[in-house]
């Protein structure tokens, strides 16, 4: 045979190669994702992440017009310590008191002030979808 | 609800029967025995599969060549080892078939 | 009737646990009656899920509320079609949809091929039976649809932003596709089983294949249309982990689809291609898993049950099953033809199938990462949609050219000389629009425009093959252009049938750059008589409307729109507050969407904020193309349609090939 080992082989190698070359180099410059954490986690966390939590107590303010502010507690922790958010952009349908939700910003001098429009609302039961902001 | 226990009745029953026929139809028949793939056949299988193989290959390139996707030159380098592949492929299948001895009667039901 | 339901269910599970006992026994063994005895089971299992999928559907048209399932997800008011679609609103239902479609499919499978290929087929029965088997006992001893309860006066109602047609047809379109990679996985581990390494079983399944390919295709258009209208926040699709978990598969099922014709044609590729099916069938379990355990932050995963472990360890299962018969098999597996060159058209599946995977696997380790780095780490990281589009560009940019290039090169062997000349004029015609598209402002997107420019050179490619056949094909027998391209197409419904879903997935990448790349916004507060503008277009909020309806309070906004100067009438968003009994009332949004038909290109309008002065909080975004992304969804079921087409000649073919192996000897 003209071939001792199929260039199959070499190809796939050497595409597997490649493919953890290019993954590795997007990790190492974007930086491997957002934290998710709960409220009771944030404390002293600088930098960007995703928070996880549910809204207690009646929101206020204008999210199109000087922030929307409310509190976030743990989903799983009823009496748990409460963080203050303050958002700005488009509010999901879904949202309300007692509703789940996940939102990207920063800790800033005790206040998590969130990136316009990050706020994305969980389904309270059921197989129902809701409303992302716009992303 | 009695119709609920009724028609789960009959649903009882119905599966039981489907599961039995098998066996009710032939409670006693002649061989029982699930065909099998015997080594010859497979060779036989795999002897017909490279013959399909190597006559599309032939009929392929004719089209690629007729749709200008191979240009004469390589038309010419690859028809001559193809059309070798496709007689080598249709001996063997004879050479096996007749070196059998036995035919391999064509049935309905095939494989 | 709950009681029939529940026996029904529990008889199922009786007949498909027969069924692999009995069956691995029968094929083990090689007993003929116990096979068939075997395969009624699996059969009678498909009537009798039928059984407890009727009693179910009853139990939504009756509006019996004292099932609790019924009672949470319809009520009295809820439209006649939307109450059947309930049934598969929630957990238990959709899981018995699951069952049923498996079950109907596994029949039929079974069935058709009672008398084919005996020997695989026994073992085909008790794989399916087993996939059953965790279908059924989870619906029996995890979640059942049928609870009772105390009837309540009414039930809870579907979520209204479900009550919407392509969320209707979105769940069984999708199941129809991730139950139905279930028959070709049978299909190879009972080839795996009874030791065939030849292609009886990609034979028997090529059509199985295609079709749940087509059917989880157009599930996932489906739900990205229902996004886009319904749920409306300016997109179709958010890389969330459910979306994902549908299009992994999808990703799979079209690498095995192309590496089958490998084997087909040279014989090579057969441990790859075995891997593959079993990938994208664990894949499709993996993500009913997703979609249902509440395991990743998802917007539409059901509420976190205790369905999650016994979904993972039907995915172990399955995976260590397929593996083990893998390994065990590796040496019967080995093919002696070898790739003779890079630049053929084996190698160029190859590639593609190597990118396909690439793309399927970085999007699963995106979707697992947050679960593996909370498991290493201890903190969940999610990645965002940066991540996702970086490798859906670098992998699918790749992948879109290779489309244009597989069907120019030859099989075997291509000449690079060869080559050059048949990639001159689709790579002119790539060039050339390149150029004309930078000059119009496409430049201000990179990726938008590569795109672009190799969705030309695709798009060139296939007209060009389409020609070249019907030329060769009027050469041959001098039919008309009309008879002899119809009958080019008719002779290669596979190959030409693919070149259509080609387009299709062109006219995607077209539809998909253009409304993401070259997309425009503008937002802002609006009183009565003030307008935005966005990209010709100005739109000028004119006063709000309120509507009464049975089902819910309607406001609208009206709004004029005019383009260049011209006014192009009216259109309306608002919000609707529906009048669900609960603390707090359900508010939807309603967007308003103006469609150019002749550019593909649409003003979405989102009403953000109604406020109490009467004025309105509007973010508008002009979308350009982004309704070939639709119209690529027909194109794409026309070509599925056109490569499925049974071909007689084909048929003969393959029975003669069959036929010939000899049959084996039938006990009388």
């Amino acid at each position: 045979m003209a071939r001792k080992r199929s260039p199959a082989r070499l190809v796939i190698a050497l595409s597997i190669a490649a493919v953890l070359a290019v993954f590795l180099l997007y990790t190492s410059i974007a930086g491997g994702g957002t934290p998710s954490l709960r409220p009771s986690q944030l404390a002293g966390r600088t930098g960007t992440v995703s928070l996880v939590g549910r809204v207690v107590g009646k929101p206020t303010g204008d999210s199109h017009a000087g922030g929307l502010r409310f509190r976030l507690r743990d989903v799983k922790d009823p009496g748990g310590k409460t963080v203050p958010v303050v958002y700005t952009g488009d509010v999901p349908d879904l949202f309300a008191t007692g509703r789940d939700i996940v939102i990207d910003g920063k800790l800033q001098r005790g206040t998590f002030v969130a990136a316009p429009g990050s706020m994305v609302t969980k389904c309270p039961s059921k197989y129902s979808a809701t409303k992302p902001a716009a992303q | 609800m009695s119709t609920a226990l009724i028609l789960g009745a009959v649903l009882a029953v119905v599966c039981v029967v489907l599961v039995a026929l098998p066996f009710l139809r032939e409670p006693d028949p002649l061989s029982d025995e699930l065909d099998a793939l015997t080594p010859e056949r497979r060779r036989r299988l795999a002897l017909s599969e490279e013959r399909d193989r190597a006559l599309a290959a032939l009929k392929e390139l004719e089209a690629d060549h007729r749709a200008g996707r191979v240009n004469d030159e390589d038309y010419r380098i690859s028809i001559g080892p193809l059309r070798r592949e496709a007689a080598e492929a249709l001996r063997a299948l004879d050479g096996d078939a007749r070196g059998k001895g036995e035919q391999a009667g064509r049935r309905d039901g095939g494989d | 009737m709950a009681e029939l339901g529940r026996a029904a269910l529990v008889v199922t599970l009786g007949l498909c646990l027969y069924a692999v006992v009995a069956g691995s026994y029968a094929a083990a063994r090689r007993r003929r009656r116990l096979a068939g005895s075997a395969r009624n089971a699996l059969i009678a299992a498909f009537g009798s899920t039928l059984v407890a999928a009727g009693v179910l559907a009853a139990g939504f048209l009756r509006s019996d509320f004292s099932l609790t399932y019924v009672a949470n997800h319809s009520n009295r008011t809820l439209g006649g079609v939307y109450k059947l679609s309930a049934f598969w609103g929630g957990q238990e239902g959709s899981l018995l949809l699951w069952l049923l479609i498996l079950t109907g499919y596994a029949a039929l499978a079974v069935w058709v091929n009672r008398n084919r290929a005996r020997d695989l087929v026994v073992w085909v029965t008790p794989v399916l039976a087993g996939i059953a088997v965790c279908f059924s006992f989870l619906l029996v001893v995890v979640a059942s649809p049928f609870a009772v309860q105390a009837a309540p006066l009414d039930g809870a109602g579907l979520n209204p932003s479900l009550q919407n047609p392509y969320m209707m047809a979105h769940p069984p379109f999708l199941y129809l596709g991730y139950v139905g990679l279930a028959v070709p996985f049978a299909f190879a581990m009972g080839a795996l089983l009874s030791g065939r390494t030849d292609e009886r079983w990609i034979v028997a399944t090529r059509r199985w294949t295609l079709i749940a390919w087509t059917a989880l295709g157009i599930g996932q258009l489906l739900g990205a249309h229902w996004a886009y209208v319904e749920v409306g926040w300016g997109g179709y699709y958010a890389w969330d982990p459910v979306e994902n978990a549908a299009l992994m598969p999808f990703l799979a099922a079209t690498a095995f689809l192309h590496s089958v014709m490998i084997q087909e044609k040279r014989g090579m590729l057969k441990v790859w291609n075995v891997v593959l099916v079993a990938l994208a069938f664990c894949l499709s379990i993996f993500g009913t898993f997703l979609t249902r355990s509440g395991v990743v932050n998802s917007i539409h995963s059901f509420s976190e049950s205790d369905i999650g472990p016994w979904f993972l360890a039907l995915i172990v299962i399955a995976v260590v099953f397929s593996t083990t018969l893998i390994i065990w098999r590796l040496p019967l597996l080995r093919s002696t033809t070898r790739l003779e060159s890079l630049v053929s058209r084996e190698a160029v599946f190859l590639y593609n199938n190597l990118l396909l995977v690439a793309l399927c696997l970085t999007i699963l380790w995106g979707v697992a990462w947050p679960i593996l780095s909370e498991a290493v780490r201890g903190t969940s990281v999610v990645v965002g949609r940066p991540y996702y589009d970086f490798f859906l560009r670098i992998f699918g940019l790749p992948l879109l050219l290779l489309m244009g290039i597989g069907p120019l090169i030859a099989w075997r062997r291509a000449s690079l000389r060869g080559l050059g000349r048949t990639f001159t004029g689709p790579a002119i015609v790539a060039v050339v629009t390149g150029i004309v598209l930078l000059l119009l402002g496409a430049g201000s997107s990179i990726p938008g425009l590569i795109a672009y420019t190799f969705s030309a050179f695709v798009l060139a490619a296939i007209a060009l093959e389409f020609v070249r056949g019907t030329r060769a094909r009027r050469a041959l027998s001098s039919e008309s252009w009309p008879g002899a391209f119809f009958s080019l197409i008719g002779r290669n419904r596979r190959r030409y049938g693919g070149y259509v879903v080609h387009v299709a997935i062109v006219l995607l990448a077209i539809g998909i750059a253009g409304s993401n790349s070259y997309d425009s916004v503008v937002e802002g507060k609006l009183a009565v008589g003030q307008s935005l503008a966005l990209s010709g277009y100005r739109v000028t909020y004119q006063g709000l409307t309120e509507r009464d309806t049975p089902h819910a309070a309607e406001v609208r906004a009206h709004l004029l729109v005019s383009r260049n100067g011209k006014s192009l009438g009216t259109m309306e968003a608002g919000k609707n507050s529906y009048k669900i009994a609960g603390p707090d009332p359900q508010v939807s949004s309603e967007v308003g969407i103006r469609t150019n038909y002749l550019t593909g290109e649409d003003l979405f309008v989102i009403p953000e904020q109604i406020n109490d002065d009467g004025s309105v909080y509007f973010r508008i975004f002009v979308k350009p193309l982004v309704n070939l992304i639709w119209l690529a969804g027909i194109v794409f079921l026309l070509g599925s349609v056109i490569a499925l087409w049974p071909d007689a000649r084909e048929q003969r073919r393959l029975a003669v090939r069959y036929d010939e192996a000899g049959s084996p000897v039938r006990g009388r």
